[in-house]
């Protein structure tokens, strides 16, 4: 199973003869009030975190190279596939308010050919997302290039092959991100408070169509904002995006997460909705270091569950399941340090087309370093 | 299909106000927050530089563990500049306010 999805239905040349219209005039008018809104509200808001200057202005931060990598073999109704993937990532902060970041993939699916035995595949190689972030103030960074499209919560923060808990994406993940889960144009967003115990977090967009290699996206824009609360450790929140080519459909979704503070328990979950189909995942994650024995070595097992249904919609994609699908995950893993784990997980996929079991076993590995003197001089 | 556009323009604009009126919100309940309290018949704890440290430092290590926590398991304290980049980045993909981006760094480069 390819962690990558196109949507090359989007993509097409002929696209580009209706990307202009009343509806894309419309939206742009009101992503500008946004905007204009935006700004007008920051003067009253920057004074919160100006009355102070501390470690963050004193230290001048250094370029970094990070990646994720692993090795996943999966057995797919009993087919064996090696998933080896790269993804590194370099961050390049320029002065206080600019960072300039860039995340590629490269993986392959070897699976062996029908009676063979050798495993073959390609090498796939992708551009996730490189821009460029300027921190206007507190409550506002502009962003813009290729970028992850911020739609529910998994595309933009549990994507990273060390971050997810379970290997395989979830069924509905392609609704609503585009081709390659990633726009191309500019985007807002920003997080602040708005009581002490109350977090906000927005993010609005709007991407162009590209029909580059590597580089592709739709005409479309959108939105998604939070609330995080820090007591009770819980966000919730939702997204839009209208696109802006071919039938200009929307697609929105819901999604939520929760850290009790008493358990070592992650619960996220998601619900998305477009013309193509509608479905919604929930992943329980429960880390053993509460364990009565044993707790030296159980503290560093994780056990994760994941129940996700899909339901076809009036057009069929070609990046989701043809047929209603139900799955079941169970996983578990071994962290050895925070960034070298071992993941294994089964799950059962029911769908009318037949269902399958699908093994999974691997590796992940998170590093990170400085490009330069990481301590201060 | 106009009606559509309509309600989705309004429905943004709302979105837009909503934005604007937090806002200033934030802006009002700072501050409030800036204000000393003044009981009548009570005396304001006294808190030294290093009390006050040692404070942003706890809540930086809270801060620390609510944010990370909410999307992978919490890394291990990296050099300080290298920390400072690795924020920044964090504050634009997981959108961070301002002020835990600060106080987790304080936590993280201590």
């Amino acid at each position: 199973m390819n962690r990558r999805q196109y949507r090359v239905a989007n993509v097409s040349p002929l696209n580009q003869s209706v990307t202009s219209g009343l509806g894309g005039l419309a939206f742009a008018r009101v992503l500008f009030l946004f905007v204009v809104a935006l700004v007008a509200a920051c003067p009253s808001l920057y004074g919160q975190s100006q009355t102070e200057t501390d470690a963050f202005d004193s230290i001048k931060p250094v370029p970094v190279f990070t990646m994720g990598a692993g090795f996943i073999t999966q057995f797919e109704g009993g087919t064996p596939n090696l998933e080896p993937l790269v993804s590194p990532i370099f961050l390049v902060p320029i002065g206080q308010n600019w960072l300039i970041e860039s995340r590629d993939t490269f993986e392959s699916d070897l699976a062996p050919p029908p009676g063979g035995s050798s495993f073959k595949g390609v090498l796939d190689k992708e551009v996730d997302y490189l821009q460029l972030d300027y921190i206007a103030n507190p409550y506002v960074t502009v962003t813009v290039g290729r970028f992850l499209t911020p739609f529910g919560i998994f595309n933009e923060r549990l994507y990273p092959i060390w971050i997810r808990d379970l290997q395989s994406d979830p069924l509905i993940l392609p609704i609503g991100v585009g081709p390659s889960n990633a726009s191309t144009g500019a985007m807002l967003r920003g997080g602040f408070n708005v009581a002490p115990a109350i977090e906000v977090n927005y993010a609005t967009y709007f991407s162009t169509l590209s029909t580059v290699n590597r580089w592709d996206s739709s005409r479309a824009a959108g939105f998604r904002a939070g609330i995080f609360l820090p007591k009770p450790r819980l966000e919730i929140g939702g997204s839009f995006e209208h696109l802006l080519q071919d039938d200009r459909t929307n697609a929105f979704g819901f999604h939520a997460e929760w850290q009790p503070n008493a358990i070592p328990l992650d619960i996220r979950s998601e619900y998305a909705r477009s013309r193509n189909g509608s479905g919604y995942w929930v992943e329980p994650a429960y880390r053993l270091s509460q364990a009565p024995v044993w707790r030296d070595q159980l503290r560093k097992v994780q056990v994760v569950a994941r129940m996700q249904e899909f339901f076809t919609g009036r057009v069929v994609d070609d990046v989701l399941p043809p047929v209603n699908t139900q799955m079941f995950e169970f996983g578990l893993n071994y962290y050895f340090r925070d960034d070298i784990r071992f993941v294994s997980s089964y799950g059962r996929q029911f769908a009318m087309q037949g269902n399958m079991n699908v093994w999974t076993v691997g590796f992940t590995y998170r590093l990170a370093v400085p490009l330069g003197h990481g301590d201060i001089q | 299909m106009k009606r559509r556009r309509f309600v989705l323009a309004m429905l943004l604009a709302l979105a837009a106000g909503v934005f604007a009126g937090a806002g200033t919100l934030a802006g009002r309940g700072n501050d409030k927050t800036n204000d000393p309290p003044a009981p009548a018949n009570t005396k304001a704890p006294k808190v030294t530089p290093q009390q006050s440290n040692e404070d942003r430092l706890i809540e930086g290590q809270k801060r620390f563990h609510a944010n990370c926590g909410r999307c992978h398991a919490a890394p291990h304290k990296f050099p300080p500049r290298m920390m400072a980049t690795i924020v920044r980045h964090m504050r634009v993909r997981a959108t961070i306010t301002d002020e835990d981006m600060r106080l987790m760094l304080a936590y993280m480069t201590q």
